[in-house]
Parts: C-alpha cells; sequence; structure tokens
C-alpha cells in the first residue's frame, strides 16, 4: 500500500511490477503480519551487473576477432579482383 | 577506448552496438557462414567451436558446440526467424549448461555507416536464474582462461 501511495496506479498495477522486479532477483519481499516490505536485493543487482560484464567482455573479445576475420576476406576478394 | 556499446532497454533487453570497417554485406555473411563464424564467435581464449551449423532460413536450424580442449564443452541451438539479406537476421537461441536456459530471441540488423557498417543486436534479457547459471559458466570459462595465460607467464 505505502509503496502505492507516490504513484497513481491501482494497487494491483503496483503489485504487477513488483512481482517482475521480485521474479528478477531486484527485490526481496518479507512477510510482516499483514504488511509485505521489499526492500533492494544487493545481490540480485550485483548479479546483473556482473552479467553486463561478462557480456560485454565476451562480445568484445568476439567482435575484435571478427574484425580480423573481415579484413582477411576483404584482401581475398581484392587478390581475386586482380587475378 | 571500447567500440562497442552496451545499454539495457526496460527490464526485458540488452542492446548492442558496434561499427565495422567492412560492407554490410561482408558482416552479414561473417555471421552466418559456418567457416567464418568459427574464426571468431569463441568467448575466452583457448575455445574453439568444432560444430557450427547454420542452416540460413526462415524455420532453419542453429547449432554451435564449444570446447576448450581440456574436457569443458557446452552448446547452442536455435532456430532462424527472418533473414533480410545483408541487413537483418532474426534468430532465437538457448545455450545448455546442460539444462537449455530459456529462449533468447535476437534480432541483428546491419547498416552501411560511411564505408564501413554499424551494426545494431537487440536481445532478451535473461531472468536472474539463467543470468546466475551462465555467470557460473562464464566465471569458470573465464578463469581458465586467467590461468593459461598466467602459466604462460612462468
Amino acid at each position: 500500500m505505502e509503496l502505492a501511495e507516490p504513484f497513481e496506479m491501482t494497487q494491483p498495477a503496483i503489485s504487477q511490477h513488483l512481482k517482475v522486479l521480485e521474479d528478477a532477483g531486484l527485490i526481496v519481499r518479507r512477510v510482516d503480519g499483514t504488511k509485505r516490505p521489499r526492500r533492494l536485493a544487493k545481490a540480485g543487482i550485483e548479479t546483473m551487473d556482473q552479467w553486463l560484464a561478462m557480456l560485454r567482455k565476451a562480445l568484445e573479445t568476439n567482435y575484435d576477432r571478427l574484425d580480423a576475420v573481415l579484413t582477411s576476406m576483404e584482401l581475398k576478394k581484392q587478390k581475386g579482383e586482380k587475378q | 577506448m571500447s567500440k562497442l556499446a552496451l545499454k539495457t532497454e526496460g527490464d526485458t533487453h540488452v542492446v548492442v552496438t558496434r561499427r565495422f570497417a567492412a560492407p554490410p554485406e561482408a558482416v552479414y555473411r561473417a555471421h552466418l557462414d559456418p567457416s567464418l563464424v568459427q574464426k571468431w564467435m569463441l568467448g575466452p581464449e583457448g575455445w574453439t567451436m568444432p560444430v557450427c551449423i547454420n542452416d540460413a532460413r526462415p524455420g532453419g536450424k542453429i547449432r554451435y558446440e564449444w570446447t576448450n580442449g581440456k574436457g569443458g564443452a557446452f552448446y547452442l541451438t536455435g532456430e532462424f526467424v527472418e533473414l533480410e539479406p545483408y541487413h537483418r537476421i532474426v534468430h532465437v537461441e538457448r545455450m545448455h549448461l546442460p539444462d537449455p536456459t530459456p529462449d533468447n530471441h535476437i534480432e541483428t540488423r546491419f547498416e552501411a555507416d560511411g564505408t564501413g557498417t554499424l551494426m545494431t543486436m537487440r536481445m532478451t534479457l535473461p531472468d536472474a536464474e539463467t543470468r546466475a547459471a551462465m555467470l557460473a559458466t562464464g566465471m569458470e570459462r573465464g578463469m581458465e582462461a586467467s590461468y593459461a595465460r598466467l602459466e604462460s607467464m612462468f
């Protein structure tokens, strides 16, 4: 309820957004009587950063190799044109 | 300076852009021709792709298998959805770690940019569980590569 107050959205809509964040591992829900307090899941956010860093590194390595492949394709084409 | 830009789009997608010095036709071919893909889509140092199947037509199968020659191996399967020669590739892929990860929908665009190409790849952001599984595999792979480099220093 408290989380919904600042937004012009219905409680079910807010709950749906919170569920998406929870499923993504970005927030954690606790049960406290009738309340369901949420907090940021530090581990989830760090995992996201780590995953993006890993993806970046893998792609950078791959595309640097692709640059070399493209250069050799171009050289082959030039050779073919000369013959 | 990195030539690659990577950003998240909402909670659901990652968009990667990269410029290449070659024209779109060459970059497009290098993404589909197995003998070319095997030269670059390898991840960390020390890994090779002994199996590369790309049946480049809508519904055609994709299968890539990687190995580090030291017992480390994993593979990816997928299907092509749409192919617009030299301009756009749409495909679905999943990694097998060995359990299959949820389908990753990927659209790759190649646009002429001067004498080169601007490539834009838009992919599904994996869920938390998949990210953790990929990280576990990736870290292992990354660390093996680091250890191999460390060993070569002695």
